[in-house]
């Protein structure tokens, strides 16, 4: 059943992908709510697997990498129907379906993760967690706009003004999203770092060096964007490029962690 | 028979100078129409009138002298200048291919152009009101509208902006989202760039002008509802720009890198669209290096339209197999307002139900001789002759009046006769007085080209 229902979500997170992307580079007058119907029903399929995972009763939820992840792409999917709402920006689908399934797959690879010591448990971890899941979702988004937006200067640039260029949102709305979703995203990492400071010290734990250190590193970039963008006026395509470096440092610190797991299982 | 007649200019025959001295103003249109079917000539009529195109749409049981009458009526207003062989017209199914390719905008001067299904709606509308619209133009046009639908909805025909002005519309909107409350500059006062602003005004961005004739500025920015504003004033107008639209006569580069960089340090990053149209240029090239500068010259923007054009041509192609399918549906209504396919199809079908009910009801009548069931089979056909019998009288009776058409197509409805099926008897009954139309259409049905 649990089985099944992986392969279900990831099948119908893929095909979305596939749609999204025919729909960005063809183009459809007619399918055009097709991509989006098919993300729901992944997100639903998704939803259904979630609640089969749920840790039993006394264990705190969010302890397992596998369940950070899974969440995170769950999560990354509910923000981004929401965005595109406020937006009106379904066909950056093509750029967070492809995020979703690759959150969702790592999520599987890591089944035989072994999850934090009970030991270690505290509510401040799950605070901890809870916020950087956020961050990620919110930074995930700031991403696939600022992609969005080096494609689009891009081809303004080189003058492809067809297909592609039509179909995806202004370079405004695409800047403005970047900028929105860094400064929901960046609160929450501050928190989500000082709350794994004060977990650390407490649980006098000192093996996460390196994931701090990348953390850290994300942190002042995206410290960094805001202050540029704020106090200098920076905008498009320097922001987009800070934005998408700063995520791809979160992704780091995420993968530290997972290999870390994979390490300690071994 | 009654048949279709079209009598017209358009530009592809007529200038300017003509074709206003024929338009009819929409208000106009009921009235005129009353008048042209005053003269007796024509059983419908129906009038379009555009800035490209004069056309009077028409049925006649005699169509040759109905073409005859509706020429005269136009060449009357023709000015004395212009000769007649700006006019052309056509008979039979040429016209209804002419109206369905007018309606879905194949005929047009920018091919795809949105506004003449509305126009030729107004003209639909004027025939109903003047009541010279019956059920052949009727029919014809309202599949002319769901011609016109199907081919926006199924090619891309009106996709893409196909004039310089409105591409800049396009572009700014793309870098701007909005353009509200943003601010335009333009520079200069060259013509493309004075309708560019006037595109741009019309968004609703704000218009600043300057020119080194202060004068002239005043006068610009007057008509396009803009502000001048003094030429020592742009560094500071650059500055707060959103688009820049420069079309001066100057040989030498106005806006240069080092220019730009300086104004660029109190823009603080703020994207900037500079559309030069100016020739020789305006701009440096080495401006549209710079981060969140954009700029378009006016060959980049000739290349966009041009590739538009090209786009919506192969585009129309398509169009014109969904005008021929149409075609195809139209003929085949016309076909089956025959009378002789419709008598068979009502006999046909009065004796199917009889045959129908005797079946059920012989097995439920017990002892019945044979000669029993001869009677009652006898019966029922009688009654189903009898029945039919007024109909049939004043089917055929009706069926040479103007509204022949009418009466077979109420007939088809009534006792629900579908369309295909008369068309597979063709055959045997091509010797209606419609056949011609016919056969025009067979020879039609190869040619895509415009109906001079």
């Amino acid at each position: 059943m649990k089985a099944g229902l992986f392969i279900a979500t990831t099948l119908l997170y893929a095909l979305a992908c596939v749609l999204y992307l025919f729909l960005l580079t063809r183009g459809s007058d007619k399918a055009q709510r097709l991509p989006g119907t098919v993300f729901v029903t992944a997100l639903g399929a998704h939803l259904a697997f979630l609640l089969l995972e749920t840790p039993p009763p006394g264990e705190l939820p969010l302890a397992d990498i596998s369940q950070i992840l899974s969440l995170s792409s769950f999560g990354l999917g509910i923000a981004f129907l929401l965005a595109s709402y406020r937006f009106d920006v379904t066909i950056l689908g093509a750029f967070v379906a492809p995020l979703s399934l690759m959150l969702f797959l790592a999520s599987g690879l890591g089944s035989n993760y072994a999850p934090v010591s009970p030991g270690v448990q505290s509510l401040m971890l799950t605070l901890h967690i809870g916020a950087n899941v956020l961050g990620l979702i919110a930074f995930a988004l700031a991403f696939a706009a600022g992609v969005a937006y080096m494609l689009q200067d891009r081809l303004l640039r080189r003058r492809q003004l067809s297909g592609v260029f039509q179909r995806l949102p202004s370079l405004d709305v695409l800047d403005t999203m970047g900028l929105r979703s860094v400064l929901v995203g960046f609160p929450l990492l501050t928190f989500g770092m000082v709350t794994g400071t004060f977990w650390l010290l407490r649980s006098g734990g000192s093996e996460f060096y390196v994931s701090q250190a990348l953390g850290l590193v994300a942190w002042a970039i995206f410290a960094s964007v805001i202050v540029l963008r704020v106090a200098a006026g920076w905008q498009g395509r320097k922001a987009a490029l800070g934005t998408m470096l700063g995520f791809l440092f979160t992704l780091l610190v995420l993968a530290g962690y997972a290999l870390r797991a994979v390490g300690g299982s071994a | 028979m009654r048949d279709f007649i079209v009598v017209g200019l358009s530009h592809r025959t007529a200038p300017v100078e003509v074709r206003e001295r024929l338009a009819v103003p929409s208000d106009r249109l009921e009235q005129e129409l009353r008048e042209i079917a005053a003269s007796g000539r024509f059983d419908e009529a129906l009038l379009i009138s555009t800035c490209n195109r004069v056309e009077l749409y028409a049925t006649s049981t005699n169509p040759i002298a109905a073409s005859q009458v509706a020429r005269d009526e136009l060449a009357r207003r023709l000015p004395a200048s212009a000769s007649e062989d700006v006019l052309y017209q056509e008979r039979g199914v040429a016209v209804v291919r002419h109206a369905f390719r007018v309606a879905s905008s194949l005929d047009s001067l920018v091919v795809g152009e949105p506004q003449i299904l509305g126009q030729v709606k107004e003209a639909f509308d004027a025939a109903k009101g003047a009541g010279t619209m019956g059920t052949l133009l009727g029919r014809c046009f309202t599949q002319a509208f769901a011609t016109a639908k199907r081919v926006r909805n199924e090619t891309g025909i009106a996709e893409g902006t196909v004039s310089v002005s409105s591409i800049a519309c396009e572009l700014a909107k793309k870098i701007f989202g909005n353009l509200e409350g943003r601010r335009t500059l333009l520079l200069g006062a060259g013509e493309m760039g004075e309708s560019a602003a006037r595109s741009l005004r019309q968004t609703g961005t704000n218009l600043h002008v300057i020119n080194r004739s202060e004068d002239r500025a005043r006068a610009l920015a007057d008509s396009c509802g803009g502000r001048a504003v003094p030429y020592e004033r742009l560094a500071v107008e650059l500055a707060d720009a959103d688009v820049v639209i420069a079309s001066t006569a100057s040989p030498k580069f106005i806006l240069t890198p080092e220019l730009m960089k300086t104004v660029g340090r109190s823009r603080r990053h703020r994207p900037l669209f500079i559309i030069d149209i100016a020739v020789p240029r305006d701009v440096d090239p080495r401006v549209g290096n710079m981060d969140n500068v954009f700029v378009y010259d006016v060959d980049d923007l000739q290349q966009v339209a041009e590739e538009n054009l090209a786009e919506r041509t192969r585009e129309a192609a398509l169009a014109e197999l969904i005008v021929e399918e149409e075609l195809d549906a139209f003929l085949s209504w016309r076909r089956s307002l025959q009378l002789a396919p419709t008598i068979v199809a009502l006999r046909k079908r009065f004796g199917q139900i009889a045959e129908e009910e005797m079946q059920r009801t012989l097995p439920r009548l017990e002892g019945l001789s044979e000669s029993d069931r001869s009677v009652l089979e006898a019966m029922s056909r009688s009654m189903v002759n009898k029945l039919l019998h007024e109909p049939m009288t004043q089917l055929k009776a009706g069926a040479g009046e103007p509204d022949g058409p009418l009466l077979i197509d109420a007939v088809r409805r009534l006792f629900a006769i579908s369309e295909q099926e008369p068309s597979k008897r063709d055959a045997s009954t091509e010797d209606g007085p419609e056949a011609k139309v016919t056969q025009l259409a067979a020879a039609g049905t190869g040619s895509t080209g415009e109906s001079k």
